[in-house]
């Protein structure tokens, strides 16, 4: 990463992982907010944060443009929750809302790469200011204008700085709480990170200074730091103090803090280990406060009405008494919730597999055969049931419900409903539905492209259309996901036009795709062909679709998942995508079944029964294929050995076991050897050695290890079925 | 594509630089492996068999939890089959995030290779024959022949 100096690859990554998780907040807000029409107070505040701390951010990273981006975003919406102007032109606010939040994804994304050159972002601000002048025209005062418009060196960046300014009293008032934070040695950039921190805790704050108090533009103040620490003052509500406390000792390099007390004994929370404290005349200068500050401009913060002011004193022992009493004030969702680096995820899957496989080579050890060991079982039992609760525990983590990504389709949908203008819902079902997590972060484009396609092909361009049609004038996009057979399966359908076989089997046939006689393709097929490379109806190419990239590019990333994508269409009606992906690390239940050496796992909710032929219930069809009649149904019988080419232990069907099977409304017949037992396996993928065998298509689906190590082949019964 | 440029780059590279390479034999013949791909040599492990693919992938082994391809180098250099013994060896190399392993008679040793001692592979290359030695090492008075590992495992 050229644009960062070695050692902050770790930033970086936090940076853009929050940054975007950001983002897609704001996307959401401002979603909620359009389709209901008007702005809460919460979701303003939400977005003043929200731009705040990519503001912060993104300056402490050094990335000036996404900086100011956000800072005028922030005073945006400062002038909005402050004044609470009439915006007449409310599409402009989201234009600029959404454009800003593009730029600044963009901008991450560039991130990524090596050599990137930070992008100019003047022409939004432009527009920004523009669009604030607007909303300010006559209502704001001069000087509170000029302070949003230049960006004055010192001590201007948080929010409502530009009101007391004239605070810059030399001591802090009595009630304030002091705590003086010590960061690690050589973290580095210490200003900056006191300026996250500081930003952290200000929505706690009724007020908060802090010295160094030009941190954020100045850094010199980073010695300062290290040198003295970071002294922080605060007055925040009984409850919120405990937060501040937890916020500073989960900060990251915060090395250690204390509480400085000037009349009494040094409170002596936890981790005090910084030297005793010189005291230093404090030089703050007011700087945040963090509700909104209906307040007038000249008001100080001391005279505000406080509920209970708390003294220095009594706060020290709250603190403790808060501290103490931490766990059972586990609220506020917030802290409920950590990221963790998917590697280290990764790692203790696999060391989870480890401990099982290790396990089961102790208690079945060759070594203990023929021993009776009475208490070695029952601890044994007692591993067992350990290891396989941690199993569920592993695998519980790593599942990630598919909402996140659905979420980010409406904004799709409602862009290019204006685009385009269609007009379209977009409905989920089932979004609930739990997929692996490394399987989520493919799946994104895909959908995009899918839904994309919906939009542009597949609803009707005309309500007039739709409603000759008999179809209400909105058209209406369904993402629904659902587990089926030990795979996860996503629908996009849509109820537009359909896809129109004639006009497709033309194009086929112009691009030359075609394989066999034109008559021989079933719609099925010729749906399909949608998929290949190169195809597309759409005579003209727009801003969406008609590349003919799109629906392959899709096949391709779903196929790198182990997925599949296939399509169904009825015209007039409509047409759906449906994408299979299996869980890749899912759980599923299974019985291991035996074919000459070979073991096979046979997922349990495809089985139906399992039966001993009798020799009346065999008989052949016309093509000499053998068929088995149980309770007056017939079904195809498929010999396992003869699909795969392996050596049974024997050929007579009358010695193996014949398992009923059903998967998608089809059923047959699976001839094995034996029945071996019932297992909760793990799914693994195939080496991607193995795609291009198309392995796939012969009816398996993924491995799985045993308990002792062994590794199955998981059937897939559907294309077994359909590959006979 | 990609990888054929990079296997080309590092071939090049190996030519004119030199390095580790690691010993082994199929036979009486010595061959070997450049030490950068390879992650571990484990014993022989009990193979599952997954039906539908070509016969030099002999089936997956489970190494620590992972689902590892393994190859026969044997049935590659059109060898036939011999029983597995005490002395067969998997060798578990990775590239380009592909992790495979690959069954040979025994291992020898680790030896460092000047570039004064390569010469290019035998320019008699055929469809059966030779096509995977990447070149021709002559040191310490023994011929090692050095298989281009890409092309091993990617053809």
């Amino acid at each position: 990463m050229s644009r960062f100096e070695s050692g902050m690859e770790s930033m970086v990554d936090m940076f853009i992982y929050e940054s975007t998780s950001l983002l897609e907040q704001l996307d959401q807000i401002m979603m909620k907010t359009e389709s209901n029409n008007k702005f809460d107070e919460e979701d303003i505040n939400e977005i003043f944060r929200i731009m705040h701390t990519i503001k912060g951010s993104s300056a402490m990273m050094g990335l000036e443009n996404m900086s100011t981006l956000a800072h005028r975003m922030e005073d945006m919406f400062f002038i909005i929750r402050e004044e609470k102007p009439v915006i007449e032109s409310i599409e402009t606010l989201y234009d600029i809302v959404f454009s800003s939040s593009d730029l600044l994804k963009a901008e991450i994304d560039l991130l990524q790469d090596d050599d990137s050159v930070p992008t100019d972002f003047s022409e939004q601000i432009k527009k920004i200011e523009d669009f604030v002048v607007y909303l300010k025209t006559g209502k704001m005062p001069g000087a509170e204008d000029a302070g949003n418009a230049e960006e004055p060196e010192v001590s201007e960046k948080p929010e409502e700085s530009e009101q007391p300014q004239s605070q810059a009293e030399s001591s802090a008032p009595a009630d304030m709480v002091k705590i003086r934070v010590f960061f690690e040695d050589n973290c580095e950039m210490e200003n900056l990170r006191a300026l996250l921190l500081v930003n952290k805790i200000t929505e706690y704050c009724r007020e908060l200074k802090y010295e160094p108090a030009d941190i954020e533009t100045d850094s010199s103040t980073a010695k300062q730091i290290t040198e003295n620490g970071f002294l922080i003052m605060f007055n925040a509500a009984e409850e919120d103090y405990q937060h501040i406390i937890r916020e500073i000792e989960d900060a990251i390099n915060v090395k250690s803090y204390e509480i400085v007390e000037e009349e009494e004994v040094p409170a002596a929370p936890e981790e005090v280990s910084a030297p005793a404290p010189e005291e230093k005349k404090a030089e703050p200068v007011p700087e945040q406060k963090s509700s909104a500050p209906a307040a007038a401009v000249s008001e100080k913060p001391a005279e505000k009405p406080k509920p209970e002011p708390p003294t220095p004193a009594q706060t020290a022992e709250q603190i403790n008494n808060k501290l103490a009493q931490k766990n059972n004030h586990a609220s506020k969702g917030k802290q409920s919730l950590i990221s963790v680096n998917l590697n280290k995820l990764d790692q203790l899957l696999d060391m989870v597999g480890e401990i099982v496989i290790a396990e089961a080579m102790v208690t079945s050890n060759p070594d203990l055969k023929g021993l009776k060991l009475d208490n070695f079982q029952k601890a044994s039992r007692q591993l067992r049931k350990l290891t396989d609760e941690l199993q569920d525990i592993v695998m519980s983590i790593r599942m990630v419900p598919l909402s996140g990504v659905f979420n980010k389709m409406t904004r799709i949908v409602r862009d290019m409903k204006v685009k385009l203008g269609k007009d379209v819902d977009l409905v989920f079902e089932g979004e609930e539905t739990e997929v692996d997590k490394s399987i989520i972060d493919n799946l994104n484009d895909p959908l995009m492209h899918m839904v994309r396609n919906s939009m542009d092909h597949g609803i009707e361009s005309s309500q007039e259309e739709r409603i000759a049609n008999g179809k209400p004038a909105k058209g209406t996009i369904t993402l629904s996901a659902y587990n089926s057979s030990g795979e996860v399966i996503i629908v996009v359908s849509d109820d537009g036009g359909g896809i129109d076989c004639k006009r497709v089997m033309e194009k086929a046939k112009a691009n030359g795709l075609l394989t066999k006689p034109e008559e021989e393709y079933t719609d099925k097929e010729i749906f399909n062909m949608v998929m290949l490379p190169g195809f597309s109806t759409n005579t003209e190419v727009t801003e969406y679709s008609g590349r003919g990239v799109g629906m392959d590019v899709v096949r391709k990333s779903i196929e790198k998942i182990g997925g599949t994508v296939s399509v169904d269409s009825k015209q007039g009606e409509g047409t759906n995508f449906i994408i299979k992906i299996p869980l890749s690390l899912a759980i599923v239940d299974g019985i291991e079944v035996s074919v000459g050496s070979s073991i096979f796992t046979i997922p349990i909710n495809s089985i139906k029964e399992f039966i001993k032929l009798k020799e009346n219930q065999l008989f052949y069809d016309t093509s000499k294929k053998e068929i088995v009649k149980i309770r007056n149904k017939c079904y195809p019988l498929i010999r396992l050995h003869e699909f795969y080419g392996l050596e049974p232990k024997s050929h007579d069907i009358y010695e193996g076991v014949v398992v009923l099977v059903e998967s998608e409304g089809k059923s047959a017949c699976i001839l094995v050897d034996e029945l071996i037992g019932e297992q909760q396996v793990v799914v693994k993928p195939f080496s991607p050695m193995f795609n291009r065998y198309n392995i796939k298509q012969k009816g398996m689906s993924g491995c799985t290890i045993l308990g002792d190590g062994s590794i199955t082949i998981i059937l897939d019964i559907s294309n077994i079925i359909l590959d006979n | 594509m990609a990888n054929e440029v990079y296997a080309q780059s590092s071939k090049n590279d190996f030519n004119t630089n030199g390095g580790q390479i690691l010993l082994y034999y199929i036979d009486d013949i010595l061959y070997g492996i450049e030490i950068q791909y390879v992650t571990e040599i484990i014993g022989m492990q009990p193979i599952t068999v997954v039906p539908g693919v070509p016969e030099f992938i002999k089936g997956v082994i489970n190494i620590r939890g992972k689902v590892v391809p393994v190859i026969s180098i044997r049935h590659k250099i059109n060898q036939p089959e011999i029983p597995y013994d005490e002395k067969t060896c998997i060798i578990v190399v990775e590239l380009d995030e592909l992790t495979v392993g690959l069954i040979v008679d025994r291992v020898r040793e680790i030896t460092t290779v000047l570039p004064t001692d390569t010469c290019s592979a035998p320019d008699f290359k055929s469809v059966n024959q030779n096509q995977y030695i990447q070149s021709i090492i002559d040191s310490n008075g023994e011929i090692k022949q050095l298989l281009d590992i890409h092309k091993l495992i990617m053809e």
